[in-house]
């Protein structure tokens, strides 16, 4: 049965999860699930993703949620020694990979997360106003956070060192929705970042599920 | 060479990895980073930790950082001592990473949110915004309703066994339940029952107050 999808092709969530599909040459079906019309917090959708929240895959039966652990799942499972790379099984690089990760959840997500949510998710979807005070407190968590990034990539091409790994890829789509909310400037500043995101949007794999999952 | 780890005693991430380290056995020499002095903003720190923020680890001179990144590999490195806080069964591990992920996106943010309002503000010389603690209490307590679905149908946040999924609340849910707030889990069975059950481990008592 092809790995199923629950999701939509606008969630930055989906097209993570979908990217890391592509990446590993894995086929995939999208189920759509209007979020706009409230499907997801549908009983019977609440029944596989308690929090209401999208995506979901259904792997042959095996239903799991949360776009990063469906990524590490994905990537564990359905690797060859080419693909290997994204997600590395010796401690130390497996280790480097999860401290990168966990930069992203902690250091990147919130702020990032909030700064699209003011400028497109209030506005698009919630008919509320952009409140200026809470994007720029979000701006000057992140500026801090990015200027670390730069640091970090001003000695490695990547998070993790030589290698695109799944660190990587879990900045992708929520960096894309910033610069689509006109705050690109914050990586263009700083020509480390800028490099390096120039470089992992281009990814054939981003390529093709960016407008539509 | 034993494990070093540098952090603050008191310290929510640092506690975690101390946790971990102990569930797992595994020895390591606590150093502290002064904060008073703020050497965790220092070029020295920030060298190994660029984002100025504690705990990280040395192990014979592999550093690492990010509470949850070390957990993780003393977790893998360690796995044939102590307690099995990963599993090995691809699937079990799947609802491993889920449980982990839980934790990070529905959990810590408002747990974190609350905090900050509440006591972080403060420590730093502004003023909590009593409407968005409130907004972060709300927010939680329809998360931990989840919570409360999910463990009446596996025994923890990460399957059926103890996992480093759980060990990632003990922290935080500490905090919350200082700051007042314990009925947020006590009211709500399943969670209650999983509280305390991992609240009342040996690792946890040993270093809820100091790592």
């Amino acid at each position: 049965m092809v790995l199923k999808v629950y999701g939509n092709p606008a969630s930055p969530c989906t097209r993570t999860v979908t990217m890391v599909c592509k990446e590993l040459n894995l086929p995939y079906e999208v189920v759509v699930i209007d979020f706009t019309k409230g499907e997801h917090k549908l009983p019977e959708y609440i029944k596989k993703q308690p929090f209401g929240q999208i995506p979901y895959i259904d792997d042959d039966g095996f239903v799991l949620y949360e776009s990063r652990a469906i990524a590490r799942y994905l990537a564990s499972k359905y690797a060859n020694a080419d693909t290997a790379i994204l997600y590395p099984s010796d401690f130390q690089g497996r280790a480097l990979v999860e401290q990168a990760a966990s930069i992203e959840a902690f250091n990147f997500y919130p702020s990032v997360y909030g700064a699209v949510s003011e400028r497109i998710f209030k506005p698009a979807f919630r008919g509320q106003p952009t409140d200026e005070t809470r994007l720029q407190e979000h701006l000057s968590a992140l500026n801090p956070k990015l200027d670390a990034y730069d640091k970090i990539l001003d000695t490695q091409k990547y998070l993790t060192g030589d290698n695109f790994t799944l660190a990587d890829l879990f900045h992708i789509a929520y960096s894309a929705l910033l610069e689509q909310a006109g705050l690109g400037s914050l990586f263009e500043s700083r020509p480390n970042v800028a490099r390096w995101w120039k470089d992992i949007a281009a990814r054939e794999s981003w390529l093709a599920v960016k407008d539509a999952a | 060479m034993v494990l070093k780890l540098h952090g603050a005693r008191m310290s929510t991430c640092t506690r975690t990895v101390a946790v971990v380290a102990r569930e797992l056995n595994v020895p390591y020499e606590f150093v502290d980073v002064d904060f008073a002095k703020a050497e965790h903003k220092s070029p020295a720190f920030t060298a190994v930790q660029p984002f100025g923020q504690v705990p990280y680890i040395d192990e014979d001179g592999f550093k690492l950082f990010e509470s949850r990144a070390i957990s993780r590999y003393l977790a893998k490195k360690y796995a044939g001592q102590g307690t099995k806080l990963i599993p090995t069964d691809p699937k079990d591990e799947a609802v491993f990473e889920q449980g982990v992920s839980i934790e990070s996106s529905n959990f810590y943010p408002h747990a974190f949110g609350f905090a900050f309002e509440k006591v972080f503000k403060a420590r730093r010389g502004l003023t909590t915004d009593e409407a968005r603690a409130e907004e972060h209490l709300k927010t939680l307590a329809a998360k931990l309703d989840a919570y409360d679905v999910i463990l009446g149908k596996q025994k923890y946040i990460g399957g059926n066994e103890l996992t480093l999924a759980d060990l990632f609340h003990l922290a935080y849910t500490q905090f919350l339940i200082t700051l007042g707030q314990g009925d947020l889990f006590e009211s709500r069975p399943n969670v209650a029952r999983w509280w305390k059950e991992i609240s009342n481990r040996p690792s946890w008592l040993a270093v809820k107050d100091g790592a």
